[in-house]
């Protein structure tokens, strides 16, 4: 391989990594600084809390909570968490009947 | 979340006919007489501040429709829906805690009356909502998961009686539940009255009794 091709080759190597590099650029305002510190709660919910969090303010929830089984058969009572006005804390996930 | 329900997505050109058909079919304006006891009974629920002021449903079993009102009393949109394959008003007691093989067909009844409804998911985690938590009925978006029940095909169908399938949930068509009963009813608590079918309105809707 004489200069010119190695010359060309580095230009090559140069340019691809510079591509890559600028295809992924950093977050710089994280949703969750947590969660991009590497912290995650092993509940599958935000940072600050545990268990399920009731809602509020309604807004929707993005994800489901935790599936108990197909066949809960806990009563209303001990499943709902408190609500207030028409937005609802959300009773456990269960399987309907289709 | 709007959760994309299994055998939409990658459904092709068929079902995507399908879908079309579905869509036309509750852009249209209900028929005159299938709408006219939805529409009874929510001038009557808003007459009696039954709705507490807040949007509603009206699901029409004998003619296997849903209706979504405003507040006023005002109808926003309707479509066909699947129900419960057996005839009836009621649930069989503590059925909501059966397991799906074990509900007989004669069993798998959508209740009529008035439900308060909520918003939650099911084990698979998808959003739908509550029409009575502890027997399990709830209304979400059609699933044609088991090819054989031709779910979205009965949907698409111009006749009543092949919308008999379910075991007691409400099938809405996706796309119908997302404009029209997400807003409404996935994100608070609100009302669904589904008009009984073995007897009379007035014995499952107290407010009619006091409209006087």
């Amino acid at each position: 391989m004489n200069s010119t091709s190695r010359l060309i080759a580095a230009l090559a190597l140069g340019a691809a990594g510079a591509a890559f590099a600028q295809g992924n650029p950093p977050t710089t305002t994280p949703p969750n600084p947590a969660t991009a510190a590497g912290q995650q709660n092993p509940a599958g919910g935000p940072m600050g809390t545990t268990g399920v969090t009731p809602e509020s303010g309604g807004t929707t929830r993005s994800t489901a909570p935790t599936a108990q089984g197909s066949t809960d058969t806990s009563s209303s009572s001990s499943t709902t968490m408190a609500a207030s006005g028409d937005t609802p804390a959300m009773r456990r996930a269960r399987a309907d009947r289709n | 979340m709007n959760a994309v329900q299994p055998g939409t997505g990658a459904a092709g050109r068929p079902l995507a006919v399908l879908a079309a058909a579905l869509l036309l079919a509750f852009a249209r304006l209900p028929l005159a007489e299938a709408a006219e006891d939805a529409q009874w009974l929510a001038r009557a629920a808003v007459a009696a501040a039954d709705n507490r002021g807040a949007p509603f449903a009206v699901v029409d079993k004998r003619n296997a429709r849903v209706f979504v009102f405003d507040a006023g009393g005002r109808l926003q949109g309707s479509s066909p829906v699947l129900l419960g394959l057996a005839h009836g008003d009621d649930s069989v007691p503590g059925i909501g805690e059966r397991a799906m093989a074990e509900i007989r067909p004669e069993e798998r009844t959508t209740p009529a009356g008035r439900f308060d409804t909520e918003p939650g998911f099911n084990t698979k985690g998808e959003d739908i909502v509550w029409i009575d938590y502890d027997a399990a009925v709830s209304m979400h978006r059609v699933r044609a998961t088991v090819k054989s029940e031709r779910r979205l095909e009965r949907l698409a169908s111009p006749t009543v009686a092949d919308n008999r399938i379910s075991y007691g949930c409400i099938n809405v068509p996706a796309a119908f539940y997302d404009a029209y009963i997400r807003p409404v009813l996935g994100s608070r608590r609100g009302v669904v009255y589904v008009l009984p079918e073995t007897t009379a309105a007035h014995k499952r809707f107290e407010f009619l009794n006091r409209a006087g």
